[in-house]
């Protein structure tokens, strides 16, 4: 049986003259797993929002979109509403009520359901989802994983043939994503429910995956299982995957590390030299033993941090959450006072803060960016510098979430720092925007800034670091040049250095591995 | 806050409790009811807040109940027994003097039954009560119990954040940013409402709230003590007045039976709580 059959569909936003949406035929089976893929822009978002009556974009449509077999605009509100679970990618937004058990109840209240049905079928869900302890929590206390779980819950509570996710992980820490793949493979599995989801992040969501859509420009332009996945969509494939197309081989594609290792193991492999130490530069920010708790009685967030950013590097906080990375910044900030510790700073310093809208204030970008400089030349230079050319007249909120990094930090550079903090730069970026904000900062550092982010993405700070450090427990274990850093690591480490071990040394990301056997097979 | 056995039951329950109590604390005026319901309040209260509201009860409530008593006297000054004369030339009596004080303890044991109701009745029993009435209402209030924390935490991180620019920025501006951001947030959350299926006909309102037979017995024990105050209150049980001369019911059988029930009701939490305690103490003693 089909849960959708979508046929010729071309969908065009009012006063647009491309369509988003052009010409989509697509089937998919009770049953799936589906990852749909495709750079931010593409058509994701507008393609999932179809698939919901209640959520339906305005614009000219053409074409049909059969859910069960009845056109989705015949379905009956009620079903409509309980049948197909829609999550969008805020996760704070999606939260209505201030309970967890009231959250859970809110679409069964709607639904309009006796209190004993719904009674049970929250606790059902809640003992499904593993929420017991927390089930009469207030939800601004909870955590964003258990966040992205009661929103999820409070669907599933509806009983829903298919589950549609909008980027679910794209504000949740790599452990917190794991364990949503977790749940949502454990719904698929046993219960049936058909999902389909877009994501930034490949290495989990493919070995789930029965099925890949790749969207490009508002059409499909692959739509098969994980493995066939062609080598021109190579940006957004896992590791084991980009490497194996990266030297063109031949045969069964490895998808997950394990195969991927197995397939390392047939292959010839030139070792790899160690890279040299750079030369050592001038320091810009020392931070040195530093203490700090939030309240008097609360226990220690920092325990003796100390470390050193250098002038034209990138310096990378890495660590799980709530082990005082986001703290450290705010601090070398000066936002809140050590209890211990010194801080010297050698220049201006300013923060990019993690969510860019707390930094918008005018209703342009040239406007935002005008507040806070009148020199003009200046403020051209940096507009190119982040790539703002085409997006000036534009309301700040009606920017991509890659596009408003990019104002951000347009308007942190006006301030001219020295020295540039930024927290989780690249949370909810896509590949592209990833590197394009990674450009931005290389060129930054090449004129002498030093740049420190906080980060939970371990592939963007191998690729784009100098040095990194990891935090645990509200300190600093340790901290080395990248290369070093990874290659040292065992289980807080880069795909390619996790499939690499033991085959071959000092391999950090999916191009080292490449260039090892392309030497290999010379 | 300890945990506490009345708050565990039916929240009409606890509201039932406090509205009779809050009410005859008001109105009952008779020396020993206002000494049985400030008892009671007072023990209570202990109970549920411990050392936090001792301190809050000398430091603040201690001043107010001296201040109020000394103030009736200084500008009441009807009474038949003068103690002595104002500056004035106004008289100081001792009805007025016994009359301040008897208020002040009224009033301090109102405020000490809100102390309890506000640690009994938390938001979510105050959004069910509501509920039973008005259900849009209810999710109103559920939903800016949801929103107000929320809207602090972001005005925190927008403050931080223009900290970070290296400048002020006036609380008007942060003010004009938080709006802008609830707006734009409303939009999404609005979609989550309907795509949850908000806006169907016949919605139903849930609580986790469940109405035992425990409560059905608390309430009934409520109503016959309710109703012993009432008929001893109608018969004249409780004529007590302090002006111009005290005169009041102090014995008698009827007197009585209205006290005992009284403090029947107005302890009934004090008494949940210790036996609670007793119970806990027992069993740990055992194991």
């Amino acid at each position: 049986m089909e849960t959708y059959r979508i046929s010729n569909l071309t969908f065009t936003y009012p006063n647009r003259a491309a369509p988003a949406l052009d010409n989509i035929n697509l089937t998919l089976a009770q049953g799936d797993f589906c990852v749909l893929c495709g750079h931010s822009g593409g058509g994701k978002t507008t393609l999932l929002r179809h698939l919901k009556p209640a959520i339906m974009p305005h614009g000219t449509r053409e074409g049909e979109i059969l859910f069960n077999g009845t056109p989705v605009n015949d379905l009956a509100p009620r079903d409509a509403a309980a049948k197909i679970g829609y999550v969008s990618q805020n996760i704070e937004n999606q939260i209505v009520t201030d309970k967890v058990w009231h959250e859970l109840a809110f679409g069964l209240e709607s639904l309009g359901l006796p209190t004993p049905q719904i009674r049970l079928r929250t606790a059902e869900t809640a003992c499904f989802l593993g929420m017991q302890a927390w089930f009469e929590r207030d939800t601004h206390t909870l955590s964003g994983g258990q966040k992205q779980r009661l929103i999820l819950g409070s669907i599933l509570t509806m009983h829903p043939d298919v589950l549609i996710l909008d980027e679910p992980t794209s504000q949740l820490d790599p452990i917190a994503a794991e364990e949503l793949f977790t749940l949502l493979a454990k719904i698929n599995r046993e219960l049936g429910v058909t999902v389909i989801l877009t994501e930034h992040r490949p290495e989990e969501a493919f070995p789930l995956a029965n099925k890949i859509i790749v969207l490009d420009n508002g059409c499909i332009i692959y739509e098969d299982t994980p493995r066939n996945a062609p080598r021109n969509i190579l940006g957004i494939l896992p590791t084991p995957m980009r490497i194996f197309h990266g030297i063109g081989a031949s045969g069964t594609c490895p998808v997950t590390i394990k195969e991927g290792r197995k397939w390392l193991k047939t292959q010839t492999l030139k070792p790899i030299p160690p890279v040299q130490e750079p030369p050592p530069v001038a320091p810009a920010l020392i931070l040195r033993d530093i203490y700090f708790k939030y309240e008097k009685n609360a226990p220690d967030v920092l325990t003796g941090v100390s470390f050193t950013a250098n002038k034209g590097e990138i310096t990378a906080l890495l660590g799980g959450n709530g082990t005082g990375k986001s703290t450290t910044l705010a601090i070398a900030m000066g936002l809140y006072k050590p209890r211990r510790g010194k801080i010297t700073a050698h220049g201006k310093i300013t923060m990019l803060p993690q969510n860019p809208t707390t930094l918008f204030i005018g209703k342009t970008v040239q406007e935002d960016l005008h507040e806070m400089t009148q020199n003009l030349d200046e403020l051209e230079h940096i507009v190119r510098q982040c790539r703002l050319q085409h997006l000036l007249d534009i309301h700040p909120y009606d920017l991509s979430g890659g596009e408003q990094q990019r104002t951000a930090l347009a308007k942190v550079l006006l301030t001219r720092p020295q020295i540039l903090l930024l927290d989780e730069p690249t949370q909810g970026l896509d590949t592209a925007y990833k590197q394009n904000f990674a450009e931005i900062l290389r060129s930054l550092a090449n004129t002498g800034v030093a740049i420190v982010l906080v980060s939970h993405d371990i592939e963007f700070c191998a690729e784009y670091a100098d040095r990194c450090a990891l935090f645990f427990n509200g300190s600093i274990i340790t901290q080395s040049t990248t290369r070093a850093f990874f290659a040292n690591n065992h289980f807080y480490t880069t795909g390619a250095n996790r499939m690499t071990r033991g085959l071959v040394e000092n391999a950090v990301t999916a191009t080292d591995v490449i260039n090892a056997l392309q030497k290999g097979s010379l | 806050m300890h945990r506490d056995a009345f708050s565990t039951y039916h929240p009409l329950v606890n509201l039932a409790f406090f509205v009779s109590v809050i009410g005859f604390a008001m109105f009952l005026l008779h020396p020993v009811a206002l000494g049985i319901s400030f008892v009671c309040a007072a023990g209570y209260v202990l109970c549920i807040k411990g050392k936090k509201a001792l301190r809050f009860g000398l430091i603040f409530m201690l001043p107010m109940l001296l201040f109020t008593a000394a103030m009736n006297p200084l500008f009441n000054h009807q009474g038949v027994t003068i103690v002595a004369f104002l500056p004035n030339g106004n008289p100081v009596t001792r009805e007025a003097i016994i009359y301040g004080i008897a208020a002040a303890i009224m009033l301090i044991t109102v405020i000490t039954w809100f102390a309890c109701v506000n640690a009994i009745l938390t938001g979510d029993k105050m959004v069910y009560l509501f509920g039973r009435v008005a259900p849009a209402l209810s999710l109103i209030l559920s939903m800016s119990l949801r929103f107000v924390p929320r809207f602090i935490a972001q005005a925190k991180i927008i403050s931080n954040a223009q900290k970070a620019l290296g400048r002020k920025t006036s609380p008007f501006k942060i003010l004009s940013m938080l709006v802008s951001w609830a707006l734009e947030n409303a939009i999404e959350t609005a979609d989550s409402m309907k795509a949850r299926g908000y806006g169907l006909p016949n919605r139903t309102a849930f609580s986790i709230f469940t109405f035992t037979q425990r409560d059905a017995l608390a309430l009934l024990f409520f109503a016959l003590n309710i109703a012993v105050i009432l008929a001893g209150v109608a018969a004249g049980a409780y004529r007590f007045r302090y002006f111009p001369d005290i005169q009041g019911e102090w014995t008698g059988a009827g007197t009585l039976a209205v006290f005992t029930a009284y403090f029947l009701l107005c302890a009934f939490p004090l008494f949940l709580h210790v036996k609670e305690a007793l119970y806990w103490k027992r069993t740990a003693s055992v194991i």
